[in-house]
């Protein structure tokens, strides 16, 4: 029993140096922390100047490595974005990803895609430092745009609500011949979910999140990592409802999901837009500016039908 | 009706027949765009403001949605909306979506807020049939509780009308913690701090106070999932560690089988075949109970390996003199094996008692409410980690106590078993000197008795009697 004796003869006086240890170390941590932040700020001007010196008139396109273009994604979007089966993230495919690569050859970068949680992206452009853009179908919001800049839009959605197809059977008045898009449908569904005790899976951070927060309040919004842990929550019967964008749902369950149903789309018209750091304004124009001449030259549209293509 | 009444009069009375289709004209002008085909209100909704809650706080800056769809006979050229009373708009952005189905209408509008008044006007008439909504970021409601509706009028081709009723929504007075948190928006000190990109991201004093009042029911939520799974965890590993000590080789092996998998496998995924895997076999369980019980199940193949390493590592001579004094084996047991080993594994349990509180943090993972999953909610909802460090004091203050009282303990335990227990201060025996030689020899006999289970081939050379302390 080693831990007992040895320990135990100096059990006083140790536990007294460990709490200064800790305290020093704490006081260590906070102390870099608080001049890391003044260096950066005494850095900043200094940066300016230069940049102002030497590039007085055009502000450069700059990422975070040379050549290169760090994006940010949960990669669990399909078809907007995802990780094919057996593969890693470099061989990212969807819509997005097909987008952004496209975006990138035009500004003559590399992109390196990163796997991450949806709801990190944001706070870690704000932040800077290691990401370029997050690109993981972010509608364009109001409260977002206060945090980071938006690319212009590169696609309409909507919201979708996601249910087994077993329980919309018994929703009274669900017709499944109706118009997905129908305010009966939805009115039908909407009346089944927002009941106390009803469980409605979201990804965190997202509209749909939102919408399911805002307009079903009487049902539990219980936010989840990514989609596909949604979805199998829903199959599993851990929740009566998943809410999330249109496209990727019908796509799900028409792919993915065969005992789920999308009963009901909610017409939200949100749109699209690529996440870019507030800092980084060349590069926000410069997608813009490569986004108009990809719908120019009708990339968007051929990406539209390869990957939505009769959905659409 | 009307008509046909004026006709039959027309002979007698001419000019009441003026009068009267004058009156006509007029009540079907005004009856037409506010009956049945005039613009219908779907919902007004506001997004819930309070940090990491989902009320809607008057007073705060809040989202209202407004949602109507045009009439059938309609086209629509503006609409303005009204606040209750004590709510603005001012300092509002207003982003306009029209919708025909599921597809996207361009139309470019002008919003301008004043007051308690919004008004957009739409560069072209929106058409009859198109869903109209509006998504007002940054209004106020008024700070007092209560049910408010937002009024309001529109214009369509005929001219102004008013808006049908909408549906009300509630609003709660502003809370104490969110008052502390106006209160610390406006001091220049936290302005100050929060000038430093580090200790904003962190540290902001604001999401410190917020975020403490909010994840605290999650606090609850993971004291009580360990506080309820732990006893259980004991008693399944102390039952797992008798059975691996067994005469009966099926009996050892299926302990053996149980504390290895369990202990070769992470947590994280025993709780994902827990709760997605049961429930698609039909077994439908509270997931705050099936939380307690994977983290019972994952907790009791440590102890249970603790336990029996605890009771393993008692001299045999403690099981002779149980012997020599006529006791059986079970006697032997519960009065002299488990209380010593008791005092020789408390530290480990507590250890593995702290480590069992903090993986409850795995199950935010799938949908428990527990601390990190309000931290990872207000984080979605605020981007800024600061909610993680509230999290994280949380979390210590049940750990740090608990590692303080394990030091403690373990002093104590050491000076007893080596035979130094509580006595008058001032002793001229160096302790040190004396501890580490026994402690050699308890190190030299546990390893004996892990090698050797079979307490009659191991003859330990020294015997030291465990002393109570006085």
């Amino acid at each position: 029993m080693k831990w007992s004796t040895t320990e135990g003869a100096g059990v006083q006086p140790k536990s007294k140096h460990l709490f200064l240890a800790l305290f020093c170390s704490m006081l260590a941590v906070f102390c870099v922390a608080v001049m890391a932040g003044c260096g950066g700020q005494a850095a900043e001007p200094a940066a300016t100047e230069e940049t102002q010196t030497e590039e007085p008139a055009v502000t450069e396109l700059k990422t975070i490595e040379d050549g290169k273009l760090i994006v940010q994604s949960d990669l669990a979007y399909a078809p907007m974005e995802y990780v094919p089966e057996g593969k890693t993230s470099e061989d990212a495919e969807g819509f997005e990803v097909d987008l952004v690569n496209a975006i990138a050859e035009k500004l003559g970068l590399t992109v390196e895609w990163q796997q991450v949680q949806f709801d990190t992206i944001i706070p870690a452009v704000k932040q800077g430092g290691t990401v370029d853009m997050g690109a993981s179908s972010f509608t364009i919001t109001d409260e977002r745009l206060e945090e980071i800049d938006f690319s212009d839009s590169y696609m309409d959605s909507n919201q979708g609500i996601v249910m087994t197809k077993a329980a919309a059977a018994e929703i009274p008045g669900f017709d499944a011949s109706q118009d997905v898009a129908g305010t009966e449908r939805l009115d039908a569904v909407k009346s089944v979910l927002d009941v106390a005790g009803v469980k409605v899976a979201v990804q965190s951070g997202t509209t749909g999140e939102a919408w399911s927060q805002e307009n079903l309040t009487n049902a539990e919004t219980v936010p989840l990592a990514d989609a596909i842990q949604c979805l199998t929550g829903l199959q599993s019967g851990l929740y009566n409802a998943v809410i999330a964008d249109y496209p990727v749902m019908a796509y799900y369950c028409q792919e993915s999901y065969a005992d789920l149903e999308v009963v009901a789309a909610i017409p939200t018209g949100e749109q699209y837009g690529l996440v870019i750091s507030k800092d980084n304004p060349a590069l926000t124009e410069a997608v813009n500016k490569a986004l108009a001449e990809l719908q120019e030259d009708g990339t968007l549209t051929e990406l539209e039908n390869k990957w939505f293509g009769s959905a659409s | 009706m009307k008509a046909k009444n004026t006709e039959r009069m027309r002979v007698t009375r001419l000019l009441a027949l003026v009068a009267v289709f004058i009156v006509a004209l007029g009540a079907v002008c005004l009856a037409a765009p506010t009956r049945a085909e005039a613009l219908e209100v779907k919902s007004t909704t506001a997004r819930p403001n309070e940090d990491g809650g989902d009320r809607v706080i008057g007073g705060l800056p809040t989202r209202l949605t407004w949602e109507g769809t045009v009439g059938e006979d309609e086209e629509l050229t503006s609409i303005s909306l009204t606040m209750p009373e004590g709510g603005t708009f001012e300092g509002s952005s207003t982003r306009v979506t029209v919708l025909d189905g599921l597809n996207r209408q361009n139309v470019d509008s002008v919003a301008t807020p004043a007051g308690t008044a919004l008004q957009v006007v739409f560069d072209e008439p929106i058409p009859a049939g198109s869903l109209v909504r509006l998504e007002v970021t940054g209004v106020a409601f008024p700070n007092a509780d209560g049910d408010y509706t937002i009024e309001g009028t529109y214009e369509n081709q005929l001219g102004e009308q008013a808006l049908p009723s909408s549906p009300a929504i509630s609003v709660i007075q502003n809370t104490p913690v969110q008052g502390l948190v106006n209160w610390l928006d406006q001091q220049p000190w936290v302005e100050a701090w929060n000038s430093n990109p580090f200790l904003n991201m962190f540290f902001k004093p604001q999401i410190l106070v917020s975020s403490f009042a909010s994840l605290f029911p999650g606090w609850l939520v993971c004291l009580a999932i360990v506080l309820v799974a732990y006893p259980f965890a004991i008693l399944l590993g102390l039952c797992f560690a008798f059975m691996k000590m067994s005469k009966f080789v099926v009996v050892r092996a299926i302990a053996v089988t149980y504390i290895n998998i369990l202990r070769g496998t992470p947590l994280f995924l025993q709780i994902y075949i827990a709760f997605f895997g049961l429930p698609m076999l039909g077994i439908q369980i509270n997931v705050y109970i099936l939380g307690c019980a994977v983290m019972a199940i994952n907790s009791s193949a440590y102890l249970a390996e603790i336990f029996r390493a605890g009771i393993q590592s008692i001299p045999v001579g403690q099981y002779e003199a149980a012997a020599s004094l006529g006791m059986g084996h079970m006697r032997t047991m519960v009065s002299i094996i488990l209380p010593q080993t008791i005092r020789r594994v408390l530290p480990t349990v507590t250890s593995d008692f702290i480590t069992s509180y903090k993986d409850t943090s795995l199950l935010s993972s799938v949908g428990v409410m527990e601390l990190m999953m309000y931290a990872k909610n207000m984080t979605a909802i605020t981007g800024n980690i600061t909610p993680y460090m509230t999290a994280a004091i949380f979390y210590l203050i049940v750990t740090l106590p608990l590692i303080k009282l394990i030091t403690l303990v373990e002093g104590r335990i050491a000076r007893s078993e080596s035979g130094q227990g509580p006595r008058p201060k001032g002793g001229t025996v160096s302790a040190e000197d004396v501890e580490l030689d026994y402690a050699q020899d308890a190190l030299a006999q546990a390893a004996h008795a892990e090698a050797l289970p079979d307490p009659e081939l191991s003859r330990p050379v020294f015997v030291p009697l465990a002393r109570e302390g006085a």
